[in-house]
């Protein structure tokens, strides 16, 4: 035969051949189904927009009549949407209002005005008519906090708090202002949770911590001071995977009351595809039920979100738009003037321009937490199972910072000084144990922990004796108080008083209101005082002076009167 | 539980209070904040319960919040207020009692009698009756003879 008679099934060019072995290849895509929800938005089945107000009562909302409510439709219905600016805000064309929350002209507290009157299917419709470029216009003049920050996870495959204590120290020390853990083995939670916290106050006094776990044990070590905010509390978009969760919209806005009885900040977390990975989308597109949750933490009182898909990334990232998609469900919360912790915390691509893409409508527009979190430790040791940036990007990340000038919240710090805080949270933990009697840390293990990169590099602990102590933290009643207590005893009285410092904050409550995190000096910002004033060219944050000093150095660059030499 | 009048707080003055209010904070066992010291800790003269967070700072934070056109929050702030005086494990027992299909009719409208009697707390027994509404449409109580 010649190779003209013969089908040439087996035969690929090169390039094909190049181009199938690229690591986009190994990620998972799939088309549309918007019958069963596998669709991120502008599905044909999403609700019409619609209000009808009766005796100050919404009793029509998308079509739907008050009696064939679910439980989300009546919650959003009766304490998320402000009856009074409803029917106005409702009133205007979508397009419309999305020009407005475009337009840096039209200021923020204008937009919000009209927000709060606003149903899901409205609010889906008015960013369904913006592209990317346009919903990151949007979100740096929606964003409630004027400056942007950034979140790591610090975490261990063996739970090991050494290991947590170094990398939270390290974390901190390189600008994050919120930590989280989560665990392998469930009950070693104390001593991971203490571990992140004794290593973030020695890392940068004023960091907050939280310790991700199931609902009550997560508000309990919250209680004790252990932790000091909370994150993991899930909202979901279908009632049927809400009651799946074991909550409904009620139980959870109790339990934020609970949290801020205790003067603890807290956060609910939501997610695009969260409902058709669990199976019951109810044949909407992933964008409008994500709205849902959306209004469900407005409603609830909650001051802030963690949203942009988190766990289920995968889903929206297999279907077309879906990372518009997830861009616009983060400006949907920045809308509603709630805090905004913006994803990029799962693992979802092996491509790393994907990776990277994906976290630019969130880095370049800045957002309240750029990434929720950003992992401190590498994928291996990540109990969130993998976050989308690794500490092997710290330096990329402070190259693209301080190429485009804008501010993911990190900062490059000389190994030294890297060396030196890993060493200090490692001895300050080794000193709280030592003075809760619980099992010690060797000097071989302050040793290993200041040079690793993983856990596997520390010694082993004794597992068992280390759970049993953890149980023993609970049943003994130890506190945030004992720990303070134990790091003065030590001779860490500078962490000690940086802990009591993150503790007297529950009194003042002022970390309750909207986005608010802790500065080096204790000092609260929050959406309150420190408000984003974006209003166009020239305006709103923008780095400088000793900030952007600070963005421009990193691990090498050379000197500009020595070009054989580089800067500190 | 403690009430007091409206303090006219302004959000661009008064917050945040710890720094630009410290005179108005002052701890459930009824220390002030500027108390809250290492020393205090080192002598053993401060508990964990002067750590906690006071109803009357709630309503403060929950006027602030107001003064920010935040009226959920702010509602989120005057229920954390009534639930101040609760005990942990019975808050925390609360909570597991507001999930789905955890409790019966009877046991919500127990529930409320109970937060308003012994707590005072109006708005969070209201937040329980009406859950106790919806889950009856929604067919999510626990049956009565479970």
């Amino acid at each position: 035969m010649t190779s003209t008679d013969r089908p040439a099934q087996n035969r690929h060019s090169r390039r094909t051949e190049i181009l199938e072995a690229r690591p986009v290849q190994l990620d998972g895509f799939v088309e549309e189904w918007p019958e069963v929800g596998m669709i991120a938005m502008e599905s044909p089945y999403d609700p019409e927009p619609s209000i009808r107000v009766e005796d100050g009562v919404i009793v029509e909302m998308d079509g739907r009549e008050r009696s064939d409510f679910d439980f989300l439709d009546q919650f959003i219905a009766d304490h998320a949407i402000d009856v009074s600016a409803a029917e106005e805000a409702m009133a205007l064309d979508a397009q419309e209002i999305a020009a407005r929350v475009v337009d840096p002209r039209v200021p923020r507290q204008d937009i919000l005005h009209l927000t709060r009157g606003l149903t899901p299917a409205k609010l889906l419709d008015v960013v369904e008519s913006m592209n990317v470029v346009e919903i990151m216009m949007a979100m740096q003049k929606m964003r409630a906090r004027r400056t942007p920050a950034n979140q790591a996870h610090s975490t261990s495959a063996r739970d090991n708090p050494v290991q947590v204590a170094a990398d939270a120290a390290e974390a901190a020390l390189r600008g994050f202002a919120e930590l989280e853990t989560t665990l392998g083995i469930v009950r070693y939670a104390p001593l991971v949770a203490i571990a992140l916290q004794v290593g973030g106050q020695t890392g940068r006094g004023g960091v907050i911590t939280q310790c991700a776990l199931e609902e009550a044990t997560e508000l309990e070590l919250g209680m004790r001071g252990i932790t000091a905010y909370a994150e993991t509390i899930s909202v979901y978009g279908t009632e049927s995977v809400f009651v799946d969760g074991d909550d409904t919209p009620w139980s959870k806005a109790f339990l934020a009351s609970a949290y801020a009885s205790r003067g603890i900040k807290m956060r609910f977390t939501s997610g695009t595809g969260s409902e058709v990975q669990m199976g019951n989308a109810e044949g909407r597109s992933m964008l409008y039920l994500e709205i849902r949750c959306i209004q469900v933490a407005k409603g609830a009182g909650v001051q802030g979100l963690q949203n942009g898909s988190i766990s289920c990334i995968g889903v929206p990232g297999a279907v077309p738009s879906g990372i518009r998609a997830v861009a616009a469900e983060n400006l949907v919360a920045s809308m509603l003037d709630l805090e905004c912790a913006s994803g990029n915390d799962q693992s979802f691509s092996h491509s790393p321009m994907r990776r990277t893409a994906r976290t630019m409508p969130q880095l370049l527009p800045g957002t309240d937490f750029v990434v929720s979190g950003f992992s401190g430790v590498p994928n291996a040791d990540n109990m969130f199972a993998g976050s989308n940036w690794d500490p092997e990007d710290y330096d990329d990340w402070n190259t693209i910072q301080r190429d485009l000038k804008v501010d993911g919240g990190l900062r490059h710090v000389a190994e030294k000084e890297v060396l030196a805080v890993r060493g200090k949270a490692i001895r300050a933990l080794q000193a709280v144990f030592a003075g809760l009697d619980l099992p010690p840390i060797t000097d071989e293990e302050v040793d290993a922990g200041i040079y690793a990169h993983g856990s596997e590099e520390l010694p082993e602990r004794d597992v068992l004796e280390d759970l049993k102590a953890a149980k023993g933290v609970m049943d003994r009643g130890i506190t945030g108080l004992d720990l303070v207590a134990a790091l003065e005893k030590g001779g860490f009285r500078d962490v000690a008083e940086n802990l009591l410092g993150v503790l007297r904050q529950r009194v003042s409550g002022d970390l309750l209101q909207t986005s608010a995190i802790l500065d080096g000096d204790f000092s609260v910002r929050s959406a309150i005082n420190d408000a984003n004033d974006y209003a166009g060219p020239g305006t709103g944050y923008r780095p400088s002076g000793e900030r952007w000093e600070e963005m421009k150095r990193l691990r090498h660059v050379l000197s500009a009167s020595n070009p054989e030499q580089e800067v500190e | 539980m403690t009430q007091t009048g409206d303090r006219h707080l302004d959000p661009a003055v008064d917050y945040p209070l710890s720094s630009r209010r410290p005179d108005l904070l002052h701890t459930p066992t009824g220390k002030h904040i500027e108390d809250l010291t290492l020393d205090a800790v080192v002598a053993g003269d401060l508990s964990p319960l002067d750590l906690r967070i006071a109803p009357d700072t709630l309503l403060m934070q929950a006027e602030i919040a107001d003064g920010a056109g935040r009226w959920q929050l702010a509602e989120n702030f005057r229920r954390a207020a009534e639930m101040t005086e609760i005990p942990d494990e019975r808050v925390l027992a609360m909570y597991n009692a507001l999930r789905p299909n955890a409790s019966t009719g009877q046991e919500l409208a127990d529930l409320a009698d109970e937060l308003e009697r012994e707590y005072s707390a109006e708005r969070t027994a209201a937040l329980v009756r009406e859950a106790a509404d919806v889950y009856e449409r929604r067919d999510l109580l626990a049956a009565a003879d479970d």
